[in-house]
């Protein structure tokens, strides 16, 4: 295993209480109450402190709580045979690759979970993003965001093009987040150096 | 006989593997029915930002299968299995996911492992029928849970600070465990994923049986 340094070095930076203020939401357990649980972390920004750290501590706060919801669920499983995703589709996708000869019945299967973590943290990188610009609507741009924002996306850089004009909230983002005052809405951006901002080493 | 239905497998996967646009990509619906877990209730989702997921998603699976693959060339090796993904994984930077998978991926193969002791003939694609989590099945799990998960607690912790409290919510969690049952069986009430688990079910039960 690697060491700590492996981890995101954002995530570890943001210093955040470990111990989640929701704690209500293990005691009662279902997904429906951690989604309430969500909810209610959503509206109320927890320090109107500057911009980086707020979005920093609420990011980390809440991606705490995802991975404690996700040990626990996995924890509850019994059911190996209903999945979120369809398995016979996930074979398919890997078969795709001409290099791949034969696969392991258990390999869709960690697929399938793993393919749900993945959705559910774009969709929530994504969704940080859509609240900054005051949306209650995901966009495409709001994914897109949540790739240039993320190192581990970068294979995903491909897949979201970041020329469309929309995609100027990225980099007004990462304006706000390099500097200490509030964050600036320039005209537009360079890809390259909205590629570099989030790729700069610390 | 395990051997000639992994075989038969193969062929059969080869004509499935038709470049279809939609075979490409995981069903929406589902994608959709996810990424809204992750958003409050009265957040909307847009369909491009759905597509755009089910794309990502697709890549996600290419890039971590071309990982694997290639690991397992070089070991001479022709099948790709949970552990050389997991391996994959933490490669390409998604070290946060491996150790929730490595819980569910042994959670997965003691399943299988039971279930090839108890079924001793394992029939076809089309499962029996479609069984609850019978008492003697969660019992055992919920006994084997706690183990299983205090071991990759154990590893964990040698790994990264952060996991290990990751760890400490899960022990307060235990009691509504078993609330989470009714979650399972939401999903299967929907008709569409029977063939799904039909087929999945059938090519899984082989192998692990020939393993076990």
């Amino acid at each position: 295993m690697e060491p700590n340094s492996s981890i995101p070095p954002p995530v570890m930076g943001a210093a955040v209480a470990y111990p989640p203020a929701a704690g209500a939401a293990y005691s009662a357990g279902p997904y429906a109450h951690a989604h309430a649980a969500l909810g209610a972390l959503y509206p109320p920004p927890p320090a109107p402190g500057p911009p980086s750290s707020h979005q920093g501590g609420a990011a980390a706060a809440q991606l705490q709580l995802f991975w404690a919801e996700q040990y626990r669920e996995i924890e509850a499983t019994t059911d190996f045979k209903n999945h979120n995703l369809p398995l016979a589709r996930i074979k398919k996708i890997m078969k795709a690759d001409e290099d791949v000869r034969m696969i392991a019945a258990e390999a869709p299967v960690v697929f399938a979970r793993a393919c749900e973590m993945f959705i559910l943290e774009l969709t929530h990188r994504g969704w940080a993003h859509a609240e900054e610009n005051k949306r209650r609507t995901l966009q495409k741009s709001d994914i897109a965001a949540a790739v240039a924002r993320t190192e581990v996306f970068d294979f995903l850089v491909d897949i979201v093009p970041r020329d469309e004009p929309r995609d100027a909230d990225p980099a007004a983002a990462a304006m706000g987040a390099a500097a200490p005052g509030i964050p600036q809405h320039p005209a537009a951006a360079d890809p390259t150096t909205m590629g570099y901002y989030y790729v700069q080493p610390q | 006989m395990p051997d000639s239905d992994n075989e038969s497998g193969g062929p059969s996967n080869a004509e499935f593997s038709s470049p279809r646009e939609q075979d490409r990509f995981l069903p929406i619906a589902n994608v959709s029915r996810i990424m809204k877990k992750a958003l409050p209730a009265n957040a909307k989702i847009s369909k491009d930002a759905k597509e755009t997921v089910q794309e990502c998603v697709s890549e996600f699976i290419s890039f971590i299968t071309g990982e694997a693959s290639d690991k397992c060339q070089r070991e001479k090796r022709k099948t790709i299995n949970g552990d050389d993904l997991l391996w994959a994984m933490t490669t390409l930077g998604f070290e946060d996911y491996v150790e929730p998978l490595k819980l569910y991926l042994h959670k997965f193969r003691e399943l299988e492992g039971e279930k090839a002791a108890t079924t001793s003939a394992s029939s076809g694609p089309q499962p029996p029928l479609h069984r609850e989590t019978t008492p003697s099945s969660s019992t055992h799990n919920g006994a084997g849970g706690p183990v299983g998960g205090y071991g990759m607690y154990g590893g964990a912790g040698g790994g990264s600070g952060m996991i290990m409290m990751m760890g400490q919510p899960m022990y307060g969690g235990s009691p509504p465990a078993a609330s989470s049952g009714s979650y399972p069986h939401h999903q299967m009430a929907m008709g569409g994923k029977g063939g799904a688990y039909g087929y999945g079910g059938g090519s899984s039960s082989s192998p692990s049986g020939l393993g076990r």
